[in-house]
C-alpha cells in the first residue's frame, strides 16, 4: 500500500513537471498551428546553461530559472522573428521540418561546445528527501514540482486575466476576427512563441536537476512531450496537464511494479491506446471537417 | 512536374518519351556499367551503394509524405524492422537474409498498417508526432526484448556466401535493382486512381472525402506501401553490414537523411527523391571525410534541413524544371472560355454519353420520377450559440431540379454540409435513397450517389484537369482504386465527362490555371465521375459570366433530362425561378415556404425573409412588380 502511494505521489510530482514542459508546446501549437520540434532542444539547451551556471557560480539550478526564463523569452522572440515567421503561411509540415532542423542545429552546437557526455546538476539537497508518514518526498522532485506549478499558475493567470493573454487566446480561436479588433496576428504569434519558449527556461532548469541529460536527449524529451500533447488534445492547456499527469503516473507505476526499462514504452502504449478510442485526444476539439 | 510529364502528351502523332525518363535511363545505364568498368574500387562503389539504399528509402517515403503529404519523421524504423527480421531469422533458423528480405518487407508493412489504423483515422498532426515516437519505441523494444533481439549487444549475421573476390558488387546490384523497382512501383502508383486520390488528400482532404475518396484507407495503404520497400531494403542492409544493434538500426539521423533527401530532390516528384538521395549521400560522405564524425553531421544535416525548408521548399528537381521551362517556353494554348463554348456548340444535341448518368438513369427507371430521393427530418446544427440549421425538413424528389433559396446566413450551405457529411448534425435524421445516412462518413455517402460542388470551387489546383476529374471514387472496391488514371477505362470516362462540359481540350492543364467559370464546370464533371443520383450545387452561378452560365444551365438541363436529380442553392433568383421546380425558401435555419416558382414569386413570407419584416410591397397583385426584380 505504501509502495503504491509512494508511486502515485512520485507520478504526480513528475506529471506536474511534464505539464510545465508540455504547456509551452501546446500553447505554440494552439496559437499558430506549429509543432515546435525544437522544444525538446530548448529544454536541453537550458539544462546545459543551468548546469554550467551551477558549476561556475554554485547558484541553485531551480533558482537559476529566474535568469533562464527571460533569456528563453528573448531567444524565442528572436527565433520566431528571424526563422519561424518565414514559414507562417507554408503547409504545417514545413514548420515541423524547419523546427526539426533547428533542434538538430542546437544539438550539434551543444555537441561541439559541451561535449557528448551525460551531465546532471547536483545541488546540496540532490539526494535528500522529506518524509511524510511512510512516504518519502525527494526534495529535488518536490521543488521542481512546486516551481512548475507556480509557473503554470502564472501562465494561466496571464492567459486568462490579462489583455495580452486574451489577445493570444483570441488569436488562437479566430485569427481573422482577432485582427479585426486590433489584435495583430504576427505580433501575437511572436509573443506566444516567446512565452512558449520561456516555459522551457524553468522546465530546462528543473530538468538539469531531475534527469541526466546530453545533447541528443532532446529526442526523448520531444517525443515524450508531443505524446502528452497528443494525449491531452493538441492545443489544449488543461489537456496537457491531464495528459502529463496520466503519463507521469503510468511511468512511475510501471517503474515500480514492472521494470524501469519498459516505463518509457508504456508511455507510448498509453498514447496509442487513447488514440485508438479517442482519435482527437482527451480534450481535443473535433475540427470542422469541411474547413479547407 | 515530373508526374505530369510522364503522361504521354496527346498532342503530336509521335509517342515521345519525356526527356526526364531518358536522362534517368542514361544514369541507370552508367550505374549498371560502373562496376564492370571500374571493378577494383570498393570505396566509390560503397558510396554509391549507400546512395542506392537512401534512394530506395526516399522514394518509398515519397509515397506517404510526398504524394499524400503526411510527413513521417520516423521512417527509418522500417529499415530497422527489416534489418531485425533478417537478423533474427538468420540467427534462429539460419535463413539467408536475401531469402528473408520479403519477410522483412511484410513485417514493416504489418507494423505500418497497425500504426496507421490508429493515427491516420484523423486529419492533421498526430501522425508526424507518432512516427517519431514509434521510432524511439522500436529502439526501446530492441534494447529491452533481449530474448528476441539480444538487446544492446546486437546481432551478428553470417558473412555473404560469395567469395571475397566479388567484394560488395552483388550488394551493389541488388540495391540498384531495388531502386529501379521502387521507382517503378512509385510511378505506377502515381498513375492509378489511388495515386490521384493521394494527391487529392494532400491538396484538400475534406474535398477528397466528398468525392468518394476513403481518406482513411488511402492514407493507411500509402503508409504501408511506403514501408514495404524499406523493410526489404533493411533486410539486405543487415546482410551487408553483418552486424546490427538497436541504436544503429533505429536511428533518428537515418530518418532525417530520408526526409532531407526527398525534400532536397523534390517532394512529390518521381525522380526527385533519387536525385536528392545522391546529393545528400555525397554531402554526408564529404562531411565524414573532411568533418568530424557524427556530431558535425548532426549540425550539418540540421542546417541543411533548415536551408532547404526556407530557401528551396520545392526541391531541386522542380526548381530546375521550372527554370528549364522558362528558358524553353512551350506553346501553351491561350486559355479562355471560347474553346469551351465552341466545343459545346460543335457537339450535336443532348446525346449524353451513358456513363455520365448511368446510376441516376437506372434509379429513375426503376422507381420512376417523383419518388422521394433525399429526405431531411428535423436536422439541427449549432455553432456555439448560433443555430445555423434549426430543425429543418427538406424533401428532394427523384428527377427534379429543386431550388433552395434564402438570405445569406440562413443555413443553406450548412445544410449541404450536413447532407454530404462535411459536418455532423446535432439532431435530426437524413435519409437518402431509402438509407439513413446522417452518421455515415462522407465518402460512403459519395459511394451511395451523393455528389456536391462548392460555393468557391475546391479543385485540386496543382493537379491537371484530367486528374481532377479522374480522382473521384464511385465505389469502395479495391479494383477501382488501382484502375489507371492516365490510361484505361476510368481515364476514358473522365475524358468523356470533360467533353460533356466542353473542356476536353484543357485536360492536361493545371486546374488552377482555368477561369473561375471553367473551374465550376470541371467541378461538375468531377462530381459526375462519382455516378451520382443526386447532385448538390452550391451557388453554381456565383461569379460566372453570362455566356458561361448558359453552358452551365444547358448541362444541368441535359443531365436532368437524362434522369439526374439536382438540389441547387443559388442567389440568382431569376435563374432559380427559370430552372428549378420546386423551390424551397430557407430563413433562419429552416424552410419557410415551398412550391413551384409561380407560388414562391408571390409568397409574402419570402419577401419578409429577404427584405426584412418592415419591408412591405404593395399587396401582391397583378400590378405589383415581380418579386424577383426587387430581390436582385
Amino acid at each position: 500500500m505504501t509502495q503504491l502511494t509512494q508511486a502515485i505521489v512520485l507520478g504526480l510530482l513528475i506529471g506536474g513537471v511534464y505539464a510545465l514542459m508540455a504547456s509551452g508546446l501546446t500553447l505554440i501549437f494552439g496559437v499558430m498551428n506549429i509543432i515546435n520540434i525544437a522544444h525538446g532542444a530548448f529544454l536541453v539547451l537550458i539544462a546545459m546553461v543551468t548546469w554550467w551556471m551551477w558549476r561556475e557560480t554554485g547558484i541553485d539550478p531551480i533558482v537559476a530559472s529566474v535568469v533562464t526564463t527571460p533569456l528563453m523569452f528573448a531567444f524565442g522572440w528572436v527565433v520566431y522573428t528571424l526563422v519561424i515567421s518565414r514559414v507562417r503561411n507554408a503547409p504545417p509540415s514545413m514548420s515541423v521540418l524547419l523546427t526539426f532542423g533547428f533542434a538538430m542545429v542546437i544539438e550539434g552546437v551543444l555537441n561541439v561546445t559541451a561535449g557528448n557526455k551525460f551531465k546532471s546538476a547536483a545541488p546540496s539537497y540532490f539526494e535528500e528527501s522529506f518524509r511524510v508518514g511512510g512516504i518519502s518526498l525527494p526534495k529535488a522532485q518536490l521543488f521542481g514540482f512546486l516551481a512548475a506549478m507556480a509557473v503554470l499558475a502564472v501562465l494561466y493567470f496571464v492567459l486568462t486575466r490579462t489583455w495580452t493573454g486574451r489577445a493570444i487566446r483570441a488569436a488562437t480561436q479566430n485569427p481573422s476576427g482577432a485582427a479585426l479588433v486590433g489584435v495583430g496576428a504576427s505580433g501575437t504569434a511572436a509573443l506566444a512563441f516567446a512565452i512558449g519558449a520561456a516555459t522551457t527556461g524553468v522546465g530546462g532548469s528543473i530538468l538539469s536537476v531531475l534527469y541526466p541529460f546530453f545533447p541528443a536527449s532532446h529526442y526523448d524529451w520531444i517525443s515524450r512531450l508531443l505524446g502528452i500533447v497528443v494525449l491531452g488534445g493538441m492545443g489544449s492547456l488543461p489537456g496537457a496537464l491531464v495528459g502529463a499527469t496520466i503519463l507521469g503516473l503510468a511511468e512511475t507505476l510501471t517503474a515500480t511494479y514492472g521494470s524501469l526499462a519498459w516505463s518509457t514504452l508504456v508511455f507510448y502504449l498509453v498514447i496509442m491506446a487513447v488514440l485508438l478510442f479517442r482519435p482527437h485526444g482527451l480534450f481535443g476539439a473535433r475540427l470542422r471537417e469541411d474547413a479547407p | 512536374m515530373t508526374e505530369r510529364e510522364s503522361a504521354p502528351k496527346s498532342t503530336g502523332p509521335l509517342r515521345r518519351i519525356p526527356r526526364i525518363h531518358l536522362i534517368a535511363l542514361a544514369c541507370l545505364l552508367a550505374l549498371l556499367l560502373y562496376p564492370v568498368i571500374n571493378p577494383w574500387e570498393p570505396y566509390p562503389q560503397g558510396v554509391l551503394l549507400l546512395g542506392f539504399l537512401l534512394a530506395v528509402q526516399a522514394s518509398a517515403w515519397n509515397i506517404i509524405s510526398g504524394y499524400a503529404g503526411y510527413v513521417s519523421i520516423g521512417h527509418s524504423m522500417f529499415l530497422g524492422l527489416g534489418a531485425y527480421t533478417a537478423g533474427i531469422m538468420a540467427v534462429r533458423w539460419d535463413v539467408n537474409p536475401l531469402l528473408s528480405a520479403p519477410v522483412g518487407g511484410v513485417v514493416a508493412t504489418v507494423i505500418a498498417v497497425a500504426i496507421g489504423s490508429v493515427v491516420l483515422r484523423t486529419r492533421g498532426h498526430a501522425f508526424v508526432i507518432i512516427t517519431i515516437a514509434m521510432l524511439l519505441a522500436a529502439q526501446i523494444i530492441a534494447v529491452n526484448a533481449r530474448g528476441l533481439t539480444l538487446g544492446s549487444d546486437g546481432i551478428t549475421l553470417p558473412l555473404p556466401f560469395w567469395g571475397r573476390d566479388y567484394q560488395n558488387i552483388p550488394f551493389y546490384y541488388i540495391f540498384l535493382v531495388m531502386v529501379v523497382l521502387t521507382v517503378a512501383f512509385s510511378a505506377w502508383l502515381r498513375r492509378t486512381k489511388f495515386g490521384a486520390g493521394l494527391v487529392a488528400i494532400r491538396e484538400d482532404e475534406g474535398k477528397a472525402a466528398s468525392i468518394g475518396v476513403n481518406t482513411t484507407r488511402f492514407k493507411i495503404v500509402a503508409y504501408a506501401a511506403s514501408a514495404f520497400p524499406i523493410g526489404v531494403a533493411g533486410s539486405v542492409y543487415a546482410y551487408y553490414l553483418t552486424f546490427i544493434n538497436p541504436v544503429g538500426s533505429f536511428a533518428i539521423l537515418g530518418s532525417v537523411t530520408i526526409v532531407l533527401a526527398c525534400l532536397a530532390g523534390g517532394r512529390g516528384t518521381l525522380y526527385g527523391p533519387v536525385l536528392g538521395a545522391f546529393v545528400v549521400n555525397l554531402v554526408s560522405e564529404a562531411a565524414n571525410v573532411y568533418g568530424g564524425g557524427d556530431s558535425a553531421r548532426v549540425l550539418l544535416f540540421g542546417l541543411a534541413l533548415m536551408v532547404v525548408v526556407l530557401f528551396l521548399p520545392r526541391g531541386l528537381l522542380p526548381t530546375v524544371e521550372s527554370w528549364w521551362r522558362r528558358r524553353h517556353p512551350a506553346d501553351v494554348e491561350f486559355i479562355d472560355q471560347k474553346g469551351a463554348l465552341e466545343a459545346r456548340a460543335a457537339r450535336s444535341g443532348p446525346d449524353l454519353p451513358s456513363p455520365a448518368v448511368s446510376r441516376a438513369a437506372r434509379a429513375s427507371d426503376e422507381a420512376g420520377a417523383g419518388r422521394v430521393l433525399l429526405e431531411v427530418r428535423g436536422a439541427s446544427k449549432r455553432f456555439g450559440g448560433l443555430r445555423a440549421v434549426d430543425g429543418a425538413d427538406l424533401t428532394v424528389r427523384q428527377g427534379t431540379i429543386t431550388g433552395l433559396i434564402g438570405p445569406n446566413g440562413s443555413g443553406k450551405t450548412t445544410l449541404f454540409n450536413l447532407v454530404t457529411g462535411g459536418m455532423t448534425a446535432d439532431a435530426g435524421e437524413i435519409w437518402f435513397d431509402g438509407r439513413r445516412i446522417d452518421r455515415l462518413r462522407p465518402w460512403v455517402r459519395g459511394h451511395l450517389g451523393l455528389g456536391r460542388t462548392y460555393q468557391v470551387t475546391r479543385l485540386f489546383k496543382d493537379m491537371t484537369v484530367q486528374e481532377n476529374v479522374v480522382a473521384p471514387q464511385p465505389d469502395a472496391r479495391w479494383r477501382t482504386m488501382v484502375a489507371g488514371a492516365v490510361r484505361g477505362h476510368e481515364a476514358e470516362r473522365a475524358r468523356e465527362l470533360l467533353d460533356i462540359v466542353g473542356l476536353a481540350r484543357f485536360a492536361d492543364e493545371p486546374a488552377g490555371s482555368l477561369s473561375f467559370g471553367q473551374q465550376k464546370l470541371v467541378e461538375l464533371a468531377q462530381v459526375l465521375m462519382l455516378e451520382p443520383k443526386l447532385i448538390l450545387l452550391d451557388e453554381p452561378a456565383g461569379g460566372v459570366n453570362p455566356s458561361m452560365l448558359g453552358v452551365l444551365t444547358g448541362v444541368i438541363r441535359e443531365l436532368n433530362a437524362a434522369g439526374m436529380t439536382f438540389l441547387i442553392v443559388e442567389h440568382n433568383i431569376p435563374l432559380v425561378l427559370e430552372l428549378c421546380d420546386p423551390i424551397v425558401v430557407f430563413s433562419r435555419g429552416r424552410p419557410i415556404a415551398e412550391g413551384p416558382p409561380g407560388t414562391i414569386r408571390e409568397d409574402p413570407a419570402v419577401m419578409d425573409a429577404y427584405l426584412g419584416e418592415d419591408f412591405r410591397l404593395e399587396p401582391a397583385g397583378p400590378a405589383g412588380p415581380p418579386a424577383g426584380e426587387g430581390v436582385r
